[in-house]
């Protein structure tokens, strides 16, 4: 595991130039993050798996609740009215198996998507500072091939190694000015690094050496997000949140490769808690991935994404003292990269449990998600489960 | 009991190692940007050369003893400037004097691999110490002749085994002792065409001496006297040269101006300088590199007899400018990992020669270093084998040294 964004966010001068306890503080943050994901399959293509930063708590609703989630660093404007400091981080390790034409392929990713300190202050202010994974690439593929060498073919053994992610740093602060109304400001730094290595490995070892190269890549990006939650009547609410991108650049050796826009993103979500002891939400995203193509190479593609998302958390019998909540979820998903003018789409399917450890001072998150993902026109399908545990601490 | 089940179950997933191989999905979706091996077949030789004299007077370990009148003809001097004149006589505790002599030879260790004649040869000794310059090929070859005669051995070079031991004449030997003067020992073979390899230096009991008993009373153990000789105002190396030293008196001709010998006798070595576009050695990666070489057919010595040529690489910056010094300084090429290419001197044609280990040391080195290679013949100075191939200066562009060299140009990859 790596930790790709944490060295760029601390030698960026926009870090540099902030205040030292959030230095400290991001430094924390980005350093229990280590995003990984899987090989060349469909998670995994262009700069990889859109995460979502989603906490546990979302995950188990499939991304749900992620618009007036206060952990899940989409809208700031659900910090807002935060009554407690709260310290989380979580892990979700995933597993997952490709079926290309019948043939399976198995491989198993670590991630840590998410860990998040959140700050109440006075008048219903609140602070949140996270870390979150954004895209998440990393993979390994071992084929085999050859080398059209003086017009003869040579076979060849080929391992590529890809590490790294881009991850989302963002501070933000969220008001609840009233009873009815939350809004909130946020700023994201996007940072992160890709390294591959590629070696190439000849059958016929004396007359031929084999070929490690290696490259790498840094990404700086940043953007402005703002959010807000309105209560239309008892019960019902609206949340809805926006990230204007700014530039976002690829630098190879301090020298600026390529040029893009962190993609602007626009969500939208009502939830409905009008039933005691049950909350239900329905949401929606749209996030402008195209803004990302001339990021990478002609072999990528990157299209605008809509994500629909729907899920349910219900008060369960009491443990310690405390209810446990459980939870479920649906959503729809589109992937963002692909290599081909088709598009990868994804199915999820999440439930979760949350337990309360020390009464409200404490709480054990747990998630599972199945996602089936496919590519139309391809013969490459893909199922994996992801299993999330986050720790929220309340002191 | 829940919360530990649940913990358990998510902490034996994290716990688990990552597993990201994969590739079964290539290349429908593995997209890459790799880059396509790239071949140049180029005449990168720049200065090429061959060099004659090796080894250096000397330092050969072996020493080539032939009759081979088509062929090769040399005579070897062995000197034993010092003589024992004193002895312990038996019992006695006291040191006497060595007045009389008994049982007079000159042992010589073979390398039985070297022997070559299936017809008798005489191997001749002569005394070969003169007041005259005696450091002067022509002198010495002068001393040669029959009234300096001091021994001899009929032999079958093929059927000898691994030493031979050369009876000396008594009377000279004791005459030696007696004045105090060096005995310098020429040796031929003469009589029919044979050749023998004698070993010349060993740091063991394996080198040639000079044995006598110090009384007639052969129950004395022999005195052993080593080679050896002190020039006045001379270097340890120049003594050691002059300690076991060859004359040759027929040899392999001479390179010719479009050629490059390896071998021969006295050895040539070959030196071969490149220049390799950066393009190839800093921002590449090479996967193949090979010298093309144009053999010549030779006639000389044992044309049919397959022979391996040694790598050595140049390691002196270009402020050294003598081809032979250069080649002095240069490092065996097993330390660049070029192993040894076999190839028989009455062929012909391109040959290959392997040089990928050394090619990719190129990109690392300074700009002051010349990138270079040099061969030298195995059991260079103990054989007259020669390989000869076509050089730069060779009218016909494909007879040329050339390297082939299959490259894969480094590429900035992680974008995706």
């Amino acid at each position: 595991m790596s930790f790709p964004f944490m060295h760029r966010a601390l030698s960026h001068r926009p870090l540099v130039l902030a205040s030292r306890a959030a230095v400290v503080v991001a430094g924390l943050l980005t350093l229990a993050a280590a995003p990984l994901a899987a090989q060349g399959s469909l998670g995994s293509l262009g700069f990889g798996y859109p995460v979502g930063g989603l906490s546990t708590r979302a995950a188990g609703t499939a991304g749900a609740f992620a618009e007036f989630d206060a952990l899940s660093p989409l809208n700031p404007g659900s910090l807002g009215g935060l009554q407690r400091i709260v310290l989380s981080a979580q892990t979700e390790p995933e597993y997952r198996t490709l079926n290309f034409n019948g043939v399976n392929e198995s491989t198993t990713i670590q991630r840590i998507p998410l860990i998040a300190v959140l700050f109440p202050f006075r008048s219903g202010l609140a602070l949140g500072l996270s870390a979150s994974s954004f895209l998440d690439r990393s993979y390994s593929m071992v084929t085999t091939g050859s080398a059209m060498i003086e017009g003869v073919s040579v076979p060849t053994n080929d391992r590529l190694d890809i590490r790294g992610a881009i991850g989302d740093m963002r501070a933000a602060v969220g008001w609840q000015i009233n009873s009815r109304l939350k809004v909130g400001v946020g700023g994201h730094l996007f940072t992160g690094e890709n390294v591959a290595v590629r070696e190439r490995t000849f059958t016929d070892t004396l007359t031929f050496g084999s070929v490690i190269d290696s490259s790498r890549v840094n990404y700086f990006g940043t953007a402005l997000s703002v959010g807000g939650e309105v209560r239309i009547v008892k019960g019902l609410s609206a949340m809805g949140s926006y990230r204007t991108g700014n530039s976002f650049k690829s630098r190879i050796r301090d020298s600026v490769r390529t040029t893009a826009e962190v993609p602007d993103r626009m969500g939208a979500a009502l939830r409905y808690d009008g039933l005691a002891g049950a909350t239900f939400a329905l949401g929606i995203e749209q996030v402008q991935w195209s803004a990302m193509s001339t990021l990478g190479s002609g072999v990528t593609t990157a299209q605008d994404a809509t994500n629909v998302r729907a899920g349910v958390e219900v008060q369960g019998p009491q443990f310690r003292g405390a209810p446990m909540l459980l939870r479920a979820g649906f959503a729809r998903n589109e992937l963002p990269f692909s290599v081909s003018a088709e598009r990868v789409k994804e199915t999820r399917y999440s439930t979760g449990i949350a337990l309360p450890i020390a009464r409200d001072a404490a709480t054990i998150d747990f998630s599972v998600q199945r996602a089936n993902r496919a590519l139309a026109n391809s013969g490459a399908r893909e199922s994996a489960w992801l299993l999330g545990v986050g720790v929220q601490i309340r002191p | 009991m829940l919360l530990l089940t649940l913990c358990a179950t998510v902490l034996f997933a994290a716990a688990c190692g990552e597993s990201l191989d994969g590739g079964a999905a290539c290349p429908a979706l593995c997209p890459s940007q790799s880059q396509q091996f790239r071949d140049t077949t180029f005449e990168a030789v720049v200065l090429d050369t061959s060099v004659g004299g090796f080894p250096t007077l000397g330092l050969s370990s072996l020493m080539l003893l032939a009759n081979r009148p088509d062929t090769v003809v040399t005579r070897g001097v062995l000197r034993f400037d010092v003589l024992a004149t004193s002895f312990y006589p038996n019992g006695t505790g006291t040191l006497d004097s060595v007045t009389t002599i008994d049982s007079v030879s000159l042992v010589l260790p073979l390398d039985s691999s070297g022997r070559r004649g299936t017809v008798p040869v005489t191997l001749e000794a002569f005394d070969v110490d003169t007041t005259a310059s005696d450091s002067v090929t022509a002198v010495v070859s002068s001393l040669f002749r029959s009234d300096r005669r001091i021994g001899s051995i009929t032999v079958i070079p093929g059927l000898t085994g691994d030493t031979l031991r050369v009876p000396i004449s008594r009377t000279v030997v004791q005459q030696k002792i007696a004045n105090k003067k060096p005995l310098r020992v020429g040796l031929r073979l003469s009589g029919g065409a044979g050749q023998l390899r004698l070993v010349a230096f060993t740091f063991s009991s394996g080198a040639p001496s000079l044995r006598y008993d110090a009384s007639t009373d052969t129950t004395y153990t022999p005195i052993v006297v080593r080679t050896n000789t002190s020039l006045a105002n001379a270097t340890t190396d120049q003594n050691l040269a002059y300690q076991v030293y060859t004359i040759v008196d027929k040899g392999s001709p001479a390179a010719g101006p479009d050629a490059l010998v390896v071998g021969g006798y006295p050895a040539y070595r070959t030196y071969l300088r490149f220049a390799v576009p950066p393009r190839i050695t800093d921002s590449s990666t090479i996967v193949r590199a090979e010298l093309l070489l144009t053999q010549r057919r030779s006639t000389f010595a044992n044309a049919a007899d397959s022979v391996a040529i040694g790598a050595m690489v140049p390691t002196t910056t270009n402020t050294v400018v003598d081809i032979r010094r250069i080649l002095d300084l240069s490092a065996d090429g097993a330390f660049a990992a070029i192993d040894t290419t076999r190839l028989v001197p009455n062929d012909s044609g391109l040959k290959t020669i392997n040089v990928l280990t050394l090619a990719r040391t190129w990109g690392l080195l300074p700009t002051n270093v010349p990138r270079a290679l040099a061969f030298r013949i195995n059991r260079e100075g103990a054989q007259p084998s020669e390989l000869r191939f076509f050089s730069s200066k060779a009218a016909q562009p494909s007879l040329r040294p050339r390297l082939r060299i299959t490259y894969l140009p480094r590429s900035e990859f992680a974008l995706p």
